[in-house]
């Protein structure tokens, strides 16, 4: 229990991917999906933040003076976030674009109204 | 290089096959003078081949000691290639007269010559995994033939005779696979190849022995993975008569006579008693097939059914292991090749002539056709087994065999097979000869060329009765290096 | 020859900038001409690669002059050359038919939008084999997947958007998955070089066993539902047996692979073979998963009856035999499932190929209605059929050669029992593939009514197809060699 606490970021990304993941499954209306895929990414990116993270450290933009190594973050995983970020954006478009072209197919977002649809 | 003409015979007919396919004869006559020119130089050349040289080997691709597609010849493949060339000249000849009248002849013929080089490529195979990949071509060469009416009961067998013949072949596989990982070699040798192998792992020796008897034996109709070889009989006769007397069942006792004898050696099979086990399958093949038999209707289920019984016969002389059984089980192999083929002939001959297929539409036709069923009759004597005919011959090396084990069992059980023999043959011949009932006779004799090779057969039977050394010498000179 | 070094990098250049070329290009025949040329191109740069790697052994590629810790780094070593040779070769193929049919299958102005996937696709694969970076290598994940979910959404039809909605979900879990395991990587090592994570972690992973085994984990399940381990499969029928027959043929023989390609570099390279002999359960997992795959795979194929996803679930059951062979865990069995790989390639990409013709001939995709279509097209059944024989694995062919080593690896690998699994899989292959040849060259109700050759596609169209069965039975008749080649890049791997 200590161990959650002294680690809340870590434990809060693990509570959000869990969220994430059960929306992800569980709902059949295909936007809630969709989000919840989102949360499932945006939790991977606090986890991963997490770790490049330094208690009182500034992030790594240098205004007027360069502090040296000690004064900052480590950058690498902000900036891989940064790309993952994209990518979860552009995965999203696309899905999104897919469940625009699904409605306007069949009428509905509810996979389950599909399933049945096409059952028939 | 000159051993690489060891490949001829085996691809000379696949390739005269192929071109068969592809070009077109004005005429059958034509295309009948051909395949037999084909089927006969191969015969020639076979001849010739074993004439110049009696032990040639060839290494076609090898991979690595297990993928290695060898080739040799040995006295056993002699044998088995000169029965299978020699029989097959009767069929292609039989086949010109009869196959018109089930059409679909060019087919026919083209699986029927692609048959005929796998089948020397079973008998020339000189290692386990050559022999394999030849049984599992075999399966699908043959299939085609099995299927030829075109009928869903015959797709329905079809699918039944692949799923057996694969089903045994994946057995043998892995049979195969794990004798090459205990000796690194799956090559052919006399005495076999287990033997300087420690025995402390008996076990596992005897479950490969077993998985690769019963995965072999499902062509050789092994009880109870016989059933598909009465269902093929809706194939047309000279397949049925091809499957049985040399092709196909033939392939699984010689294949089962090369895994017992050139991979496991007889010593080996003693000391793991792998023979013991597999009797009692083979009993049960004996009993069960003549008792089957006994009371099918149609004239050619009966035969196939007696084939599988015929078949328990030579399997028994492979597994008793000794000198004389294994002369017994090859010289049956040949007799029963001999005699069965000319009882389908004859089958196929009444129902090309009268369309009938059932024993009980069929009383009184020796009158009718006196040559064939005269025929038919020489042969299911011979087949029965009174002296002086090869059946005769064959069964009594056989009792010699068992009474060597000291087992009386299976000179007992050889009799009462003998005896349900003559009770599902003989009263064909009684029914046929003997009606009851007069009535006006025409004569419906089959055309010469058809009757030429039942003929000729029966010949055939009746010499090897009355002289049986010509084969037996060559049966007991391949018996001395194996056992 | 040091050039050829540069290889690698010019190929994914070439294929990325071709793809955005070519939709400014506004004719359709430039498209393809281009889309050939490039792929051709990156094929023979392919070739060269690999033959240089065979003489002058593995080399390392900064991408950028940048050192390694911090730069990309691409390594190519036997294994990687042969497989990017793989991949541009059959895509190669693949395109090359899909120029005669595409337009039969999607709308004309999606023709060049196609053309630009395919590229994408190959270039983003090709990114994944080569490089040595855990995040690159996750960009290119991405990549793939969106070009992957393009190539099936292209036709445009109901069904298709479906199953790209749904492929396109899971396989963004599988990439979360995957980004999650580099995470847990990334904050044990600091490092997401593969080679340097290899060497931190051979210090200390006795420290971070839980992350480690989570991470392994995390990877497993991650690159499992891209490369459709059974039963993370849900996806692969869908998508594969909706999308146009060259994307199929894209999908099964090359996408999968490259996944698997990432979790074998992640297993040994990246952890290496100390730290996963220390889980013995997750290759025993592994294994067990893949032999599931092959029969399960197997089983619901038999049940199909659409003739496309029988070949889908087909390729369920050959990914099983693929991940059978990593989870066998000795070199043999690397061997094998690199051999195998090549194989499924090279035969699935056929198989999908001769019944997308079937399908565009006769415009049936059910198997009752393709019945007797061996007399209406003779040549492309009979291709069909070697291929089939090559899954169930008749001798010579290459699919019982891989059958055969998995076999052999099974056993010296002390787990014999497994070899049933085999033969059990390749008897039930039999009962689905046999069926189909038989129905359509034998029965005289089937072959009623039609007419010889009366569907045949022209010798000019059937090339690529006889292309890749050739390469095949090449594949097959020097099975020695190239094993012996893939058991020297497993050693340096």
């Amino acid at each position: 229990m200590e161990k959650l606490l002294t680690n809340y970021y870590e434990t809060a990304s693990i509570i959000l991917f869990g969220v994430g993941f059960v929306t992800l499954l569980l709902h059949s209306n295909l936007i809630k999906k969709i989000i919840g895929m989102n949360i499932m990414d945006t939790a991977i990116f606090l986890f991963f933040i997490s770790k490049g993270y330094i208690y009182g450290k500034e992030a790594p933009i240098i205004r007027g003076v360069h502090k040296g190594i000690q004064g900052y973050i480590n950058p690498v995983p902000t900036a891989l976030m940064l790309t993952g970020i994209v990518v979860a954006v552009s995965i999203t478009a696309f899905a999104l674009a897919l469940t625009i072209k699904l409605y306007e197919k069949y009428g509905t977002v509810e996979l389950d109204e599909i399933m049945r649809i096409r059952g028939e | 290089m000159k051993n690489s003409l060891i490949l001829f015979p085996i691809l000379f007919p696949q390739i005269a096959a192929l071109i068969m396919g592809i070009i077109k004869f004005k005429n059958n006559k034509r295309r009948n003078i051909y395949i037999g020119t084909v089927i006969v130089l191969n015969l020639v050349f076979i001849i010739a081949l074993l004439s110049t040289n009696q032990s040639m080997d060839f290494h076609l691709i090898k991979i690595n000691n297990l993928l290695d597609i060898y080739f040799r010849i040995d006295k056993l493949g002699i044998l088995f290639v000169l029965l299978a060339s020699i029989l097959w000249i009767f069929t292609a000849f039989y086949s010109f007269v009869y196959m018109p009248h089930e059409g679909k002849e060019k087919r026919f013929f083209l699986y029927f010559m692609l048959t005929l080089g796998v089948t020397v490529g079973i008998a020339f195979s000189g290692n386990l995994f050559t022999l394999y990949i030849f049984y599992e071509y075999l399966t699908l060469a043959t299939f085609p033939l099995v299927i030829h009416s075109g009928s869903k009961e015959a797709l329905r067998v079809g699918r039944k005779y692949l799923i057996y013949s694969f089903g045994g072949a994946t057995l043998a596989l892995l049979g195969i696979i794990l004798i090459f990982t205990l000796t690194n070699s799956v090559t052919f040798m006399e005495f076999g190849i287990l033997q300087g192998l420690t025995l402390d792992n008996k076990d596992l020796l005897l479950i490969i022995y077993m998985i690769m008897f019963i995965g072999f034996g499902v062509k050789a109709a092994l009880v109870p993975l016989h059933s598909w070889l009465p269902a093929a009989m809706v194939a047309p006769t000279p397949v049925s008569s091809l499957l049985h007397a040399v092709a196909v069942v033939k392939s699984g006792i010689f294949a089962l006579i090369r895994v017992s004898y050139f991979i496991f050696g007889s010593e080996v099979l003693y000391e793991i008693r792998g023979n013991y086990y597999i009797s009692i399958l083979v009993v049960l093949t004996i009993l069960m097939g003549s008792l089957l038999a006994l009371h099918q209707d149609n004239l050619k289920k009966r035969l196939a059914y007696s084939t599988v019984s015929q078949l328990g016969y030579i399997l028994l002389g492979i597994v008793l292991l000794n000198e004389e059984s294994l002369t017994g089980g090859l010289l049956h192999l040949v007799n029963h090749a001999v005699i069965k083929i000319t009882l389908f002939f004859c089958v196929g001959a009444i129902y090309f002539m009268t369309e009938k297929k059932y024993i009980n539409e069929i009383k009184g036709i020796g009158k009718e056709m006196p040559i064939t069923m005269g025929c038919f009759a020489i042969s299911a004597i011979s087949l029965v087994g009174i002296p002086p005919t090869n059946g005769f011959v064959s069964k009594w090396y056989l009792a010699l065999g068992g009474l060597e084990e000291n087992k009386i069992l299976f000179a007992v059980i050889l009799l009462v097979s003998a005896m349900l023999t003559a009770g599902y043959l003989l009263p064909i011949v009684i029914t046929a000869f003997f009606p009851g009932e007069e009535k006006k006779i025409i004569k419906k004799e089959p055309p010469l060329s058809m009757l030429i090779p039942i003929v000729t057969l029966t010949a055939i039977v009746v010499t090897l009765g009355l002289f049986p050394n010509i084969v037996l010498h060559l049966i007991e000179d391949i018996v001395k290096g194996i056992v | 020859m040091d050039v050829a070094k540069n290889f690698p990098l010019v190929i994914i250049l070439i294929l990325f900038i071709g793809a955005f070329i070519m939709p400014l290009l506004k004719n359709k025949i430039y498209n393809k001409a281009f889309s050939l040329m490039t792929i051709g191109i990156s094929s023979v740069l392919s070739l060269i690669t690999l033959v240089y790697v065979n003489r002058y052994g593995t080399f390392l590629y900064r991408v950028g002059h940048w050192d390694s810790p911090w730069g990309i780094e691409l390594s190519i070593g036997i294994l990687e050359a042969i497989m990017s040779l793989l991949l541009t070769s059959v895509a190669f193929v693949i395109s090359w038919y899909s120029v005669y049919t595409i337009e039969k299958e999607i709308k004309d102005n999606k023709v060049c939008f196609y053309y630009t996937l395919i590229n994408i696709l190959v270039g983003a694969l090709l990114g994944i084999v080569y490089t040595n970076d855990l995040f690159n290598a996750f960009v290119f994940i991405e990549v793939s997947a969106i070009a992957a979910c393009g190539i099936i959404v292209v036709k445009d039809k109901k069904e298709n958007i479906k199953a790209t909605l749904k492929y396109l979900i899971l396989s963004s879990v599988g990439s979360g998955l995957v980004l999650m395991g580099i995470a847990f990587i990334y904050s044990i090592t600091g490092n997401l070089n593969m080679t340097f994570i290899n060497k931190e972690l051979s210090q200390t992973f006795m420290a971070y066993e839980n992350s480690i085994l989570i991470s392994l984990g995390l990877f497993t399940i991650g690159l499992g539902i891209k490369s459709a381990m059974y039963p993370l499969h849900v996806w692969l029928p869908d998508a594969h047996s909706n999308a146009p027959s060259t994307s199929s043929a894209m999908l099964s023989a090359l996408v999968l692979k490259a996944y698997v390609i990432f979790y074998i570099k992640i297993l040994y390279r990246m952890f290496g073979e100390e730290i996963i002999s220390q889980f013995p359960i997750l290759l025993f997992m592994v294994l067990i998963l893949g032999s599931l795959g092959m029969i399960m795979g197997s089983i619901l194929a038999i049940l199909q009856k659409d003739i496309k996803r029988v070949i889908a679930y087909s390729s369920v059951a050959q990914m099983g035999y693929i991940f059978f062979g990593i989870g066998l865990g000795n070199t043999i069995g690397l061997v094998s499932t690199f051999f195998h790989i090549l194989n499924h390639a090279i035969i699935k990409s056929a198989l999908f190929l001769t019944v997308g013709s079937m399908i565009e001939k006769t415009g049936q995709k059910k198997l009752f209605a393709l019945k007797g279509i061996g007399k209406e097209m003779p040549i492309t059944l009979g291709l069909f059929t070697v291929s089939a024989l090559s899954m169930v694995g008749i001798p010579i062919l290459p699919g019982f050669i891989s059958k055969f080593n998995f076999a052999i690896g099974s056993i010296k690998g002390g787990k014999s029992i497994f070899v049933v699994v085999i033969l059990i899989s390749s008897l039930l292959n039999a009962l689905y593939y046999f069926p189909i040849v038989i129905n359509g060259y034998f029965g005289e109700e089937n072959l009623e009514g039609k007419v010889f050759k009366s569907k045949e596609k022209t010798i000019k169209e059937l090339m690529p197809i006889l292309v890749l069965i050739i390469a095949a039975l090449i594949l097959g008749a020097s099975s020695n060699k190239i094993i012996e080649m893939i058991s020297n890049g497993v050693e340096v791997f």
